[in-house]
């Protein structure tokens, strides 16, 4: 938009110039028509003057007149060589002055010869003739003629003067116009970026508060569910301690009355009896004593199992409220000492276990212990019998964290189960081991408290390798702040 | 002991405190045991009708507290105890599942002679009960002034 305006008055304004050349032009033209008049006209009057004074000075002045004329004639040719209607005024005109010079140059022949009359004579034909005249009205033609261009060229440089001064009022306006246009359209932008600014900032700071509510809500619930952990475990506990207790007094009572029943069989009693069944007995009598110390097995076992899962649960919640406090570890030395404390089922297990370089970290020793103890111990726990077992301890460390690793050439995890084996009393695999279910949801809470995560890759019969990523500077307090 | 020692053990739970009399019972006590299922109950016992203790003047207690009762805190039957005149002489035995430290404290600052975790496991608890019931035999309990 702007350069078709800049170009359009660039144009203008050459066109104008152009035009105002041509006035000039016409002003020049019409400068050396009455150029050559005058000199036409000094000639004239110069040779009057020689013929009637005889002075040298008219003559000399006549010889520089004559001398003038043909080249402001042909200067004149020249300029007005752009327009057929002058060329033929100007053949006209210098023919007529041809003429008139031939006649001034007889005249000044005579004048010199001494024949005045002659040349007088030549004068009188010359006004008869009028070629002279004729000159006149031919310049005059010329000059009218010139004068007309000249209106016209003048008023078409007016035209394209006013043309271009529009032309660039409009372009001035227009810029003018454009201008408050983008002056207003970037104030517009400027008031919805900071209206948008203004939104973000409030979705912000919501998303902050909701944030904050959410994670309040979060610590709440975790608090209750520990709470509701610790609180049913401890009630589990009460009642469990009367199942057991009156277990064992019914066990006793049950030794009391087979022994009686023995005693009134006829059956002689042996030694004070350690178990049920050990009271010497008959026939249906031994059946009965069988029974009785079968069911009684039954819940002992599943009582001590109830209680393992209450204390399990218990501990967690205990180790939950503990409050941790980092220190600096020596993890080699550290991973050393819980290495030599398992020798011995390593030993058993045929199991060689291989501490490599581990970086060391800050974070709480005993959360720590307990992380490399369970997945040594599970480690050696689950090798494959009549494989020598191979334990690897690896570690490294990666943007501020430190990755350890535990792998072995055991029995390994499918795939399928590699979740499950994180959640409490959950186990995979081969129930082969002792165990409750609780090593590696323990270990995966306490990484989570450290502020690391972990994870495992196994295949079956392929071995497993746990992965822990711990923070190396673990700081206590954006944890313990939490609580 | 040297007085016939009444042993009032403040347990709500029935099962308990039939455990805890059995064991103290085999230890080879056989003092006088007066078991007590809430804490309203047993206050009205030790205290009197008219809450001052006088009706214990002139009796040897020894006291065995649980610390949760259905319908007061064990700790408060433990303060009311020390801070009576007639009672506050008696040994209490603060016999409890909770281990929680602060607990513990608050109930030795408060005046309480014994404080035992009832152990999680039969065996243990047995065992500790049993024990409590040999200590019961060679302490000395001062009659209620």
């Amino acid at each position: 938009m702007l350069t078709v305006i800049s170009a359009g008055s660039v144009y203008l304004v050459n066109e104008a110039r152009r035009d105002s050349k041509w006035v000039i032009h016409t002003i020049e033209v019409e400068n050396q028509i009455n150029t050559l008049l005058l000199e036409v006209r000094r000639a004239e009057s110069s040779a009057r003057g020689f013929l009637l004074t005889l002075g040298p000075d008219f003559q000399s002045d006549h010889e520089k007149a004559v001398a003038a004329i043909i080249p402001a004639l042909d200067k004149l040719t020249r300029q007005i060589g752009d327009n057929p209607a002058q060329r033929e005024s100007i053949e006209k005109l210098s023919a007529a002055i041809e003429t008139r010079l031939g006649q001034f140059s007889r005249e000044m022949n005579y004048v010199k010869q001494g024949q005045p009359d002659m040349a007088a004579a030549l004068i009188r034909e010359a006004a008869a003739d009028d070629s002279t005249t004729t000159i006149n009205n031919l310049a005059n033609a010329m000059i009218r003629e010139e004068e007309r261009l000249f209106r016209i060229r003048t008023s078409n440089s007016d035209r394209s003067q006013t043309l271009a001064a529009s032309m660039t009022g409009i372009g001035s306006g227009l810029v003018v116009l454009l201008a408050l246009i983008s002056v207003w359209l970037v104030r517009r932008s400027a008031g919805a970026r900071d209206d948008a600014e203004i939104r973000l900032r409030d979705a912000n700071l919501n998303l902050e508060a909701t944030i904050d509510e959410r994670t309040a809500d979060l610590r709440e619930a975790n608090d209750e569910i520990q709470r509701f952990a610790y609180i049913v475990s401890h009630d589990l506990r009460s009642p469990l301690v009367n199942i057991m207790g009156f277990t064992s007094e019914l066990e006793e009572l049950g030794k009391d009355i087979f022994r009686r029943i023995g005693e009134l069989a006829g059956v002689p009693a042996g030694g004070p009896p350690v178990d049920v069944a050990d009271i010497p007995l008959d026939g249906p009598d031994k059946q009965l004593s069988a029974d009785f110390s079968e069911a009684l097995g039954f819940i002992k076992s599943s009582i001590a199992r109830m209680d393992r899962l209450i204390s399990a649960i218990l501990s967690l919640t205990r180790e939950g409220r503990r409050e941790f406090r980092p220190e600096k570890i020596n993890t080699r030395d550290f991973v050393g000492t819980i290495v030599s404390s398992v020798a011995h089922q390593a030993a058993e297990a045929q199991a060689e276990i291989h501490i490599e370089p581990l970086p060391n970290i800050v974070s709480d020793r005993l959360a720590l212990e307990q992380i490399f103890s369970n997945l040594i111990d599970n480690a050696i726990k689950y090798l494959r019998s009549g494989v020598p077992g191979e334990i690897r301890i690896r570690g490294r460390t990666k943007l501020g964290y430190a990755i350890f690793e535990i792998s072995d050439n055991g029995r390994g995890i499918d795939p399928k189960d590699h979740q499950r084996i994180f959640d409490l009393f959950r186990r995979a695999g081969t129930q082969d081991k002792p165990g409750q279910g609780i090593g590696l949801a323990h270990v995966r809470a306490l990484v989570r408290r450290l502020g690391g995560t972990m994870s495992v890759s196994s295949e079956l019969n392929a071995g497993s390798t746990f992965m822990i990523t711990l923070p190396i500077n673990w700081n206590a307090s954006n944890r313990n702040a939490d609580k | 002991m040297t007085l016939p020692v009444t042993i009032i053990m403040i347990e709500d739970d029935e099962g308990h405190a039939r455990l805890i009399e059995r064991n103290i019972r085999r230890s080879g006590v056989n003092n006088e045991i007066v078991s007590f299922a809430n804490g309203t109950e047993a206050m009205k016992h030790l205290f009197g009708a008219d809450g001052s203790g006088l009706v214990q003047k002139g009796n040897a207690l020894l006291i065995l507290l649980d610390l949760n009762l259905p319908d007061m805190s064990g700790i408060d039957i433990l303060r009311q105890i020390k801070e009576n005149k007639y009672l506050k002489a008696s040994p209490v035995v603060v016999l409890t599942t909770t281990d929680d430290s602060q607990e513990i404290k608050r109930c030795y600052e408060l005046g309480c002679n014994v404080y035992i975790t009832k152990p999680v496991n039969y065996e243990n608890f047995a065992n500790a009960i049993r024990q409590l019931g040999l200590f019961f035999s060679v302490i000395q309990v001062p009659p209620a002034t």
